[in-house]
């Protein structure tokens, strides 16, 4: 709507609410109430009128609400201009303004007729209205109503009061049948929506059976005992429900704007998009909602129920928004939406970040995992390339020593006779190449324990516990043989926590124990030294709780100053 | 004491001169230098040696040789030397199996003593003395050579 166009409205409203002001005053006069009621209706249905406008500028329903405005309040206007045309133009395009309204309800939600018969039925409205308006005018003389002397009939024929009386009587019945089929229709349209439409008709339902009810209880067709009462003060109550159907109709779109958001915003991360589509659903009030993706293979869609989805051919009633072109994802919806645009964009945006956020998500995890499995990898690796160096060593140099140290002996027994001082010479070389090998033993055990790989944990933890200097138990070792990595990790915590214990600790004594739980291996060292150990800094325990990390366990260290210290390695372990 | 011919195996190259009687014995080295060496100290030493490099080997040559002693290397490239010692066991009038290596024997853990064998001993310790007092320890072989 242009800003000329709605200027001259809102001038025509403020013009015709002057009009009926100046009438009705001054305030104590026995029109003002009715008259202020008047304004206070007919202004409401115009202001609504020109919002719904620039709200759903593509429908009709802003100008329905506008011309319901005009025409309700206009004849008021007129009527009281003190002009002979005016005064007859008022009084002729009195009841007019129920014919829009009626249209308002056939349209409402779209501002379009659904079909020719209803197209019918608003034609029968304005024609009946405006036949029985005209017939009136030409037999009604306005001292009928108690109008003053003065106030000329421009159309008048041939003053009548019963044939007035009669057209009065018909134009109610008249006018109760077509409020009957115009609300039977409402109803119909209500019972045929879902999703959203459905939602969307509910006030509209409410309001059309009350002016349906009031309309009965005063249209004066029936004349019932307290029609007179009813149509004094309910009459313009009812009326009134009009522009605050369009009132809430407004909140509730605005509400679900932000529910929709609220909704993206409450998913927990990682939800599966079949949580999304229920999340939406629930904030936009479409139980229909779908939320489909494009196959990989480019062969169609599927929605998150696993239903096949066609957005170029969406199901009579159903429209398609589509999400984002890179995610593929469509939301089909019920048509009726169409009539929220920005609603419709702020969830498929909504959808795009929650969908976008998931992918991330699986692109992080997906890295991290990659990360994680490398590490392990590299542990593996380290491992392999240790046990390799200690077994090369093994056959090798430590071989030749073997060897070396062996001739040696039988030379010293053969020369020792002859020559003990050459005896003592190759004594004391077969002595240096003892030592060597025993150098050289200690090093590979320190590269990878041979006993490790000979006899899983419990050979390997006696042989740890044996050497260390502090006294040591071992509470608890399960028997059993685990893969490579965890053996080695479970080992080398308790090897590390031993050297620390005797570096550090201070302590009299120290306990191993290494249990097996359901799914974790879990290694404990505690001793009764002076505690305070810490994991981090340039510490062995950094070292260490990567290692432990490196196999997916968490390393624990409990060691408060005084109270001696525990370290305990949660491995997991099939 | 330990009496065994010197023509038991018949493989004798037992040298003439000891006053010790002598005993054959197996011994089951992958390494070759290692075995060549240790086959002329124990031969110096006055016994009857029989080779093997391999575990197969090994359980062969004692059902044929049937030594009264094996001096078993743990690592060999089939398969390791508790399995052999295993199979020894199981071979009726088994004959007394001496496991060695280059690694010590905590290295094994609890893997030596509760194999058949009647011993460990490092490879660096080997002599003919330390094979006598296996001998004494557990007769099995006497008598049977």
């Amino acid at each position: 709507m242009n800003r000329a166009l709605r200027a001259a409205l809102v001038a025509g409203a403020a013009a015709a609410a002057g009009c009926l002001a100046w009438a009705a005053w001054p305030p104590t006069s026995q029109f003002a109430p009715i008259l202020a009621s008047m304004l206070v209706i007919g202004l409401s249905f115009m202001m609504a009128g020109i919002a719904a406008w620039q709200r759903w500028p593509s429908s009709r329903l802003g100008l329905l609400f506008t011309i319901v405005g005009y025409l309700y309040l206009m004849p008021y206007a007129l009527v009281n201009l003190a002009n002979p045309a005016a005064f007859t133009i008022g009084n002729l395009s009195e009841g007019i303004y129920g014919a829009a309204l009626a249209q308002l309800g056939l349209t409402w939600p779209s501002g379009r007729l659904r079909s020719r018969f209803e197209c019918g039925v608003v034609i029968a409205e304005y024609v009946s209205a405006a036949g029985f308006s005209l017939a009136g005018m030409m037999v009604w003389n306005p001292t009928f109503s108690g109008c003053p002397a003065g106030c000329p009939n421009l159309l008048l024929i041939h003053s009548s009061r019963p044939a007035w009386n009669g057209l009065n009587r018909a134009s109610g019945l008249v006018g109760l049948v077509l409020t009957g089929v115009v609300l039977t229709l409402i109803i119909r349209h209500w019972r045929s929506a879902r999703g959203w439409s459905r939602r969307a008709m509910v006030p509209l339902v409410w309001i059309s059976c009350a002016v349906g009810a009031e309309q009965i209880l005063t249209g004066g067709a029936l004349n019932l005992p307290l029609s007179s009462l009813v149509s004094a003060s309910l009459a313009p109550l009812v009326l009134l429900t009009g522009p605050t159907l369009f009132v809430v109709s407004t909140v509730r779109a605005r509400t679900a704007r932000g529910a929709v958001g609220a909704a993206v915003v409450d998913l927990e991360p990682g939800a599966p998009p079949a949580r999304l589509r229920d999340a939406l659903a629930r904030a936009l009030g479409d139980s229909t909602l779908q939320l489909a993706f494009r196959l990989p293979d480019g062969a169609g869609y599927l929605d998150t129920s696993g239903q096949v989805v066609d957005p170029a051919r969406p199901a009579p009633g159903r429209a398609v928004t589509p999400v984002t072109e890179a995610s593929g994802a469509v939301l089909v919806h019920d048509a009726g939406l169409g009539q929220e645009p920005q609603l419709v964009r702020l969830t498929a945006a909504a959808a795009s970040m929650a969908l976008e956020h998931a992918r991330l998500q699986a692109e992080v995890q997906a890295q991290l995992e990659q990360v994680r499995a490398s590490r392990a990898r590299l542990v593996e690796a380290g491992d392999a390339e240790r046990r390799r160096l200690e077994r090369d060593l093994h056959d090798g140099a430590q071989q030749r020593l073997v060897t070396l140290s062996l001739a040696l002996g039988m030379a010293r027994d053969r020369a020792a006779k002859a020559d003990p001082e050459l005896g003592s010479l190759i004594e004391s070389a077969r002595k240096e190449a003892r030592e060597a090998l025993t150098e050289l033993r200690e090093l590979a055990r320190g590269i990878h324990p041979a006993v490790l790989t000979e006899t899983g944990l419990t050979g390997a933890i006696q042989a740890l516990v044996e050497r260390s200097p502090v006294a040591t138990t071992i509470t608890a070792v399960p028997d059993r043989r685990y893969p490579a990595a965890i053996e080695s990790t479970a080992y080398f915590v308790v090897s590390e926590a031993l050297v620390n214990v005797a570096k550090h600790a201070r302590a009299d004594g120290a306990q191993v124990m290494i249990r097996k739980f359901p799914g974790r291996l879990l290694v404990e060292v505690s001793d009764d030294g002076t505690g305070g150990a810490r994991s981090e800094g340039g510490s062995g325990l950094r070292g260490l709780a990567d290692r432990v990390a490196s196999v997916g366990g968490v390393l624990r260290v409990d060691s408060p100053p005084g109270g001696g210290t525990r370290l305990e390695a949660d491995i997991p372990c099939p | 004491m330990v009496r065994a011919g010197p023509d038991a195996s018949g493989l004798s190259r037992c040298q003439t001169g000891f006053v010790q009687p002598s005993a054959a014995i197996l011994i089951v080295y992958d390494h070759d230098g290692f075995r060549t060496f240790a086959r002329g100290m124990l031969e110096a030493a006055g016994f009857t040696v029989a080779e093997a490099a391999t575990g197969a080997e090994a359980t062969e040559a004692a059902r044929t040789v049937r030594p009264g002693l094996v001096l078993l290397d743990i690592q060999l490239p089939d398969f390791d030397g508790f399995e052999v010692a295993r199979r020894l066991a199981a071979q009726a009038g088994g004959p007394v199996v001496v496991l060695t290596s280059t690694r010590e024997a905590s290295d094994y853990g609890a893997r030596i003593s509760s194999s058949p064998a009647a011993g460990f001993l490092p490879k660096d310790q080997l002599s003919g003395a330390a094979l006598r007092r296996f001998l004494v320890r557990d007769p099995a072989g006497e008598g049977r050579t």
